[in-house]
């Protein structure tokens, strides 16, 4: 475009007053006249106006105008007036240019001179740009037939309504396990008092039935990506543990449910069970499970369902209890009493006072079921062998579970009774050995062979003699001894061999004075154990200090009450001979400097601290090591220095597929527990290996710690004791055997499994199973992840309500009949917690009532807007009270907004009732001699008053979701100062944001009443069907632009694009980034921040925007 | 520490016992209040009806003394406090104050330039020095003593600086830090009248009577406020009278229960010029 050929024709507006009564428009236009390239300067008094409109039209036919500038308001008025002016008349409409001389002058300067100085400088500038624009064309995108909307209560359900009347079809995304939202709650509404759940709930059921609506319930949108009529949404469909299409709602899984939890429905005023339905509309009307993660499940290595027999126990259904043991384990009397029990240190009860007692219910459980009660399995369906070498607690469990899977099983043990270690490393007085072969001999009658004295020399063989997997759990049974001078001496032993000997019955020879060498658990069973065959003195040496020892506290102390003596910081240098047998130990003391691994000290031997102890018996108990004689034959097995198998952490495997290892052999030294995760682990992997299927997939370990779970602590939980243990005075046990702990009573036990906090609400007890007649629940229902194409989406997420502690002079919660208005709500309702009496928290019924306007609202403490529907909902509750009560009200306002239809009328009826209306805000609530007094100013008589009430009702204001802004953030959509969705005009477009295709319904943008959320929302829905039905949407060609040749690749755009509409591109050789054009939204961070320039947006160029700054200085 | 320190008249007058025990449990304490040279008075509540320059040219002349010696300043009373540190707050919202104060200040010789902070001495105590330094310093326990802790109106409202404006806690901690029971007590910030006591004896009575009614069955109650604690301390003879009940409740200030039990010597706790006397409880407390 030349200068001779540019022809721009200029237009002042002088928009009657707004502009004209501030800017000399006439002398703004002779200037404009001068300005180059202007052909036609002219000032009317409307632009916008069709004779306005016309005059430009007219003027490009006659003066063969291409260029346009008007002078008047804000482009975000009436640019696309003009440019559809421009079209119109056969000119491309980018070839406009608006100057802002209301908002940008006439409005915000006084001075006139001033303004119109500056009306002109903002003409030339806009003279000066249009030169240089340049002729752009939209383009159109297609429109996915499908609308999201996102929120079930009234509002979403109106909105998915008309959308899927329209034939359109509707995913209606609800978080809750039910919609019907806020106004389900609701009793009466104003101004009719129509039922609330009588005219929401046919419009919920049309929605369950609609063939165009997709309800998707107890689900959340986690992810939106794309633009206008080509979204892709992410939604997640929470597990809800009972199959929707087979529940009938019959309600016989709540009578067996253990678990209560307050309902979120009943506002906290009643409990639900863990399993419920929301409320007996429901829509869908299946029930839900309402569980979390439990710390002490997690915590368990096996991850038994501890919480799910606790709550067994607490009802006294101890057959049950010990069934979901065994579900997972068969040792449950074992590891009730020999159990290291970490789930006890993250057992949340300790945040009130003790933690639970698992172990001992355990214990209790195992020992007082039924002993005759059949363990379920699964019928011989498999032809696989499976070999086991070793029937401790790993090898044990591992058959247990793949046999009742399915396989045949064999276990070969080399000693001459199973157990591993809980036979001959465990001591009598801990785990009696009739329990433990009871629990063998369970295994066993179920079909699983144990072949004894059997000792396997060659694991590899095992896999040519028939059987297609091996688990090799051989424990670690070789005492490592120590190398110190003398320690081939008679009455040297090792702890291993000192307890084998002694649990096989044998006597080993021990003098009188008895030392021990170590501070983990062999250590101390081994003291105990020498303490009951006789000696006279018992020590134990450490080389580190009491609080460095891995044996239990509890075991420590009992050794200690027993009369073992410990001493810290040393460690013995020698053994000393008399008649060739130890006749004394020379030790030297020890002091620890920096930490080890472990976080304990490393212990150095202190210089010329030696010092000698008489003793005439040692007992090394200083680590253990497998026998790994069954694998020296077996190449690719690999193990360490240290002489333990290394295994794949995750699935067992060895080096050899179809060999698997798993406990001590392949850690040198744990706990039962452990071993018994080993064993099951294993198991899933051999049943895999088996299948062919691959060994790792989803069985990534859940990365939540215990600890980072947080509980809330129920109201009103009264701290209580853990009850002792019984056990077996000192004086009664040392010279015997006999088992010290003797286990809870039945009282004890219900009692200490009543203290569960039942951190996970649902303890999967799995009764609800036993009870369901349809069969439809099932606990290891996943999330599952959906991904949506949708063309239009709409926000109808609801609202808060304010809540009311945080206005301490209300009181709410230190006096009892102080409420908040959704509470009352319940109260009235048929279905709430009173069956829909209005009574005080003793059961009474009030006599007097105040009802307090605005908490929470018109206040520069908390929220400053007015709430809108509150003194409505508080005349309503006033009616109510008045007919269900008959007691007296008051209600306290500050103004009475009653603007809607019908709204003034039911104040007047509600004021006839005989309510009392007191204008003066309430000031302060609180509670004197048994009853309520309020504090508030009568302004009409000019003083303060008190009130004594019987009941209080707070009209909490509606405040926005408190996940407003992670909802905004998912969505790309802005929030308000006060967290409501932000709308793109709040005059003429309430139900837009600024994210193109995406709308607004209901009280997430503002609060508001039904009426209005019901209009609101059919708004929306109607902005929706215009898009969907358009079919196509045009998008702006204000997008950037990349000059490839410019571009050096250095991708510094890509981060910075709010919208990802940049990637990388170019070839192989020469890497340049590409600009998505519908995914632009030419907001220009990226043309700012390329270091080559060599990223432009269409209709905003350098030349363009100098042009403007230098037009706008000229003189 | 050392802090800056105007006691106000009360304190030389009245509430003697206020300031000579408040010295003396700081400096027990390991900090002490030095005196502010020259201090004067800070308006009391009743100038701004009369003049509202006058009612921050008052105060800012202490701020102004205060601010040349470099420190924050610290008061005991809290109609001083409030009139302190309403300046501050009224010179960052005010923009043509500054100037009017500049000129005023300026014609005494003084300048105040905005930037000391205005701390009560309850606030110093509870959160400087600090519960665990209190609780440390104790040498006789006050087990058993059921103190009410009340706080008044003006060292919370309406700024809410440094506890909370309708139930705080900060004398709670205190009372517990001693050994002793806080009695439970809703009227921990109600009013008692302030000067309406002399002005309108009806109305002080009135509010005073119900603050102590509440207060039936604790051991004493403790204040912060010189005017707080006069008003609830000397009119108990006409408040027996109106709620027909022999009224006889010690009301002391904070700094003399803490000095209490730091064992501090009777001169300095000065309880005796206390218009109700000690109960026997604390006569034995203060002996022993």
């Amino acid at each position: 475009m030349s200068e001779s050929t540019t022809k721009v024709g200029v237009y002042i507006c002088q928009c009657g007053i707004n502009i004209g009564a501030v800017v000399d428009c006439e002398a703004v236009k002779n200037h404009a006249a001068t300005l180059p390239n202007v052909a036609v300067a002219r000032q009317y008094q409307f632009m916008c106006s069709e004779p306005g409109q016309e005059m430009i039209k007219k003027d490009i036919r006659e003066f063969g105008l291409n260029r346009v500038v008007v002078a008047s308001c804000s482009p975000r008025m009436h640019e696309p007036t003009f440019q559809a002016v421009l079209k119109d008349a056969g000119i491309n409409p980018y070839f406009f240019e608006m100057a802002n001389i209301r908002e940008h002058c006439s409005w915000v300067t006084r001075d006139h001179v001033e303004a119109t100085e500056k009306a002109k400088r903002l003409v030339q500038g806009a003279v000066a740009r249009v030169f240089w624009q340049e002729p752009l064309e939209s383009r159109e995108v297609p429109v996915t037939p499908s609308a999201l909307v996102v929120g079930g209560g009234i509002a979403g359900i109106q909105a998915a309504l008309n959308i899927a009347d329209a034939g359109y079809h509707v995913y209606l995304v609800e978080s809750d396990a039910s919609i019907g939202g806020r106004m389900a709650q609701l009793d009466k509404t104003f101004p009719t008092l129509d039922c609330s759940a009588c005219i929401l709930t046919p419009k919920m059921v049309l929605v369950g039935r609609h063939p165009n609506i997709t309800l998707l319930s107890y689900s959340e949108v986690i992810g939106v990506s794309g633009y206008v009529g080509n979204f892709k949404v992410k939604v997640k469909k929470k597990p809800r543990y009972v199959e929707l299409g087979k529940c009938t709602g019959c309600d016989e899984c709540t009578k067996v449910c253990p678990v209560e939890v307050p309902s979120e429905f009943d506002m906290g005023l009643k409990n639900r069970k863990a399993i419920y339905r929301p409320f007996a509309q429901a829509i869908p009307s299946a029930f839900v499970i309402d569980k979390k993660k439990s710390p002490c499940k997690i915590t368990c290595p096996a991850h038994i369902h501890v919480q799910g027999y606790i709550a067994l126990i607490a009802q006294g259904k101890i057959n049950e209890a010990l069934d979901l043991i065994r579900e997972q384990i068969p040792l449950a009397s074992v590891c009730g009493r020999v159990c290291t029990h970490p789930c006890e240190d993250e057992c949340k009860r300790r945040e009130v006072d003790e933690p639970i007692a698992i172990a001992a219910l355990k214990r209790f459980a195992a020992d007082n079921a039924d002993p005759d009660r059949p363990i379920k399995m699964g019928a011989l369906t498999k032809k696989q062998k499976v070999a086991v070498v070793g029937s401790g607690p790993a090898g044990l469990s591992c058959a247990y579970d793949l046999f009742r899977n399915g396989y045949r099983v064999t276990v070969y043990e080399a000693m001459p009774m199973a157990g591993g270690m809980l036979a001959v490393g465990i001591p009598e007085y801990r785990l009696p050995k009739g329990i433990l072969n009871r629990e063998i001999d369970a295994v066993k009658k179920l079909g699983v062979e144990i072949r004894l004295n059997t000792k396997i020399e060659d694991a590899g063989a095992l896999l040519k003699e028939g059987y297609r997997a091996v688990f090799m759990a051989v424990g670690a049974h070789k005492g490592n001894g120590m190398e110190i001078p003398g320690k081939d001496l008679k009455g040297a032993y090792d702890a291993i061999d000192f307890l084998r000997e002694t649990n096989l019955g044998r006597r080993v020879a021990i003098g009188k004075k008895v030392a021990v060498i170590g501070g983990g658990n062999s250590a101390i069973d081994a003291a105990r154990v020498a303490v009951r065959e006789g000696a006279e003195s018992v020590q134990v040496f450490y080389r580190r200090q009491r609080q460095d020892m891995t044996a239990m506290t509890a075991e420590i102390e009992a050794a200690e009450a027993e009369g073992v003596n410990l001493n810290f910081l040393t460690t013995p240098a020698r053994l000393l001979e008399k008649n060739r047998k130890v006749g004394g130990m020379e030790c030297v003391r020890m002091e620890l400097k920096e930490l080890d691994a472990s976080g304990r000290g490393t212990p150095y031997p202190v210089k010329d601290s030696e010092y000698i102890t008489e003793i005439d018996t040692v007992i090394f108990a200083i680590g253990q090591t497998p026998d790994l004689s069954l694998i020296t034959n077996v190449k690719g097995i690999t193990t360490t220095r240290q002489g333990i198998v290394v295994v794949d952490p995750a699935t067992l495997e060895t080096g050899i597929a179809g060999i698997f290892a798993g406990g001590d052999m392949s850690w040198g030294g744990g706990t039962v527990i452990e071993a018994i995760a080993a064993g099951k682990r294993a198991a899933v992997s051999i049943d895999r290996f088996l299948q062919g299927i691959d060994l790792k997939e989803g069985r990534e370990e859940d990365p939540l710690r215990a600890r980072d779970i947080q509980v809330t602590i129920p109201a009103g939980t009264k701290e209580a004791p853990r009850p002792p243990m019984p056990e077996l005075k000192v004086a009664d046990r040392c010279s015997n055997y006999r088992e010290i702990r003797l286990g809870f009573t039945r009282e004890m036990a219900i009692a200490e499994a009543e203290r569960c906090l039942s951190c996970a609400v649902c303890s999967e007890c799995r009764q609800c199973e036993v009870a369901c007649q349809p069969k439809c629940i099932n606990h290891d229902m996943k999330e599952e992840i959906l991904e949506l194409d949708i063309g239009s989406i709409l926000l109808a997420t609801g609202h808060d309500f304010f809540h009311a502690p945080s206005l301490p002079q209300y009181n709410y919660g230190r006096f009892p009949n102080i409420i908040e208005s959704m509470e009352f709500e319940r109260l009235c309702s048929g279905s709430g917690p009173t069956g829909g009496k209005v009574t005080l928290a003793n059961g009474k019924t009030p006599e007097s009532v105040a009802i307090i306007h605005c908490v929470g609202s018109r206040d520069s403490h908390s929220n400053s807007y007015c709430s809108r529907l509150c003194c409505m909902h508080a005349m309503k509750q006033a009616h109510l009270v008045k007919e269900r009560t008959g007691a007296q009200v008051y209600e306290l306002y500050i103004d009475i907004r009653a603007s809607g239809k019908g709204y003034e009328e039911f104040y007047e009826k509600v004021q006839r009732e005989g309510v009392l209306f007191i204008r003066g805000r309430g000031a302060e609530v609180v509670g004197q001699g048994g009853q309520l007094v309020v504090k508030a100013e009568e302004t009409g008589l000019g003083r303060p008053i008190t009130l004594p009430v019987d009941m209080v009702i707070l009209s909490t204001g509606m405040i926005a979701r408190k996940n407003s802004a992670g909802v905004a953030s998912i969505f790309h959509i802005t929030r308000d100062q006060h967290g409501f969705f932000m709308e793109a005009h709040p005059k003429l477009k309430p139900f837009h944001t600024n994210t193109d295709g995406i709308f607004l319904a209901g009280t997430c943008q503002a609060p508001r009443d039904i009426p209005d959320t019901v209009a609101h929302a059919s708004a929306a829905a109607a902005e929706v069907l215009s898009l969907l039905a358009r079919g196509k949407v045009a998008i702006e060609p204000l997008t950037a632009q990349v000059n490839p040749e410019r571009c050096s690749g250095c991708r510094v755009c890509i981060a910075l694009c709010p919208y990802q509409a940049i990637s990388l591109g170019g070839t192989e050789n020469q890497k340049t980034v590409e600009v998505n054009e519908v995914l632009c939204k030419g907001c220009g961070v990226c043309v700012a921040a390329c270091p080559a320039g060599a990223i432009t947006t269409r209709h905003f160029t350098d030349r363009q925007i100098l042009a403007q700054i230098e037009g706008v200085l000229a003189r | 520490m050392n802090y800056s320190y105007m006691p106000g008249c009360s304190l030389l007058s009245t509430a003697k016992g206020y300031d000579s025990s408040a010295r003396a449990v700081v400096k027990a304490l390991g900090s002490e209040l030095v005196e502010l040279e020259d201090w004067s008075c800070c308006g009391a509540n009743a100038i701004e009806s009369v003049s509202y320059l006058l009612s921050v040219s008052l105060p800012a002349r202490n701020l102004a003394l205060a601010e040349a010696t470099g420190s924050d300043l610290v008061t005991s009373c809290s109609s001083c406090f409030l009139n302190l540190f309403k300046v501050n707050h009224r010179l960052k919202r005010e923009p043509g104050l500054k100037t009017k104060l500049d000129e005023i200040l300026g014609a005494a010789g003084l300048h105040y330039s905005g930037n000391i902070r205005v701390r009560h001495l309850l606030d110093v105590i509870a959160n400087d020095i600090g519960i665990e330094a209190v609780a440390g310093r104790v040498e006789k326990k006050l087990t058993g003593l059921k103190v009410v802790p009340y706080y008044g109106c003006q060292t919370v409202r309406p700024y809410g600086e440094y506890d909370g404006p309708y139930l705080p806690t900060s004398m709670d901690r205190l009372i517990e830090a001693v050994g002793a029971d806080v009695f439970p007590y809703l009227w921990k910030t109600r009013c008692c009248g302030g000067v309406l006591m002399t002005t309108e004896t009806e109305i002080g009575v009135k509010l005073v009577s119900e603050l102590l009614a509440a207060a039936q069955g604790a051991d004493c109650i403790v204040t912060v406020c010189p005017m707080c604690q006069m008003n609830l301390d000397a009119y108990q003879g006409k408040i027996s009278a109106k709620l027909g009940m022999k009224m006889n409740m010690p009301v002391l200030f904070l700094t003399q229960l803490l000095g209490l039990a730091f064992g501090l010597p009777s001169e300095v706790l000065l309880l005796d010029q206390n218009v109700v006397p000690m109960n026997p409880q604390l006569r034995q407390l203060q002996n022993a």
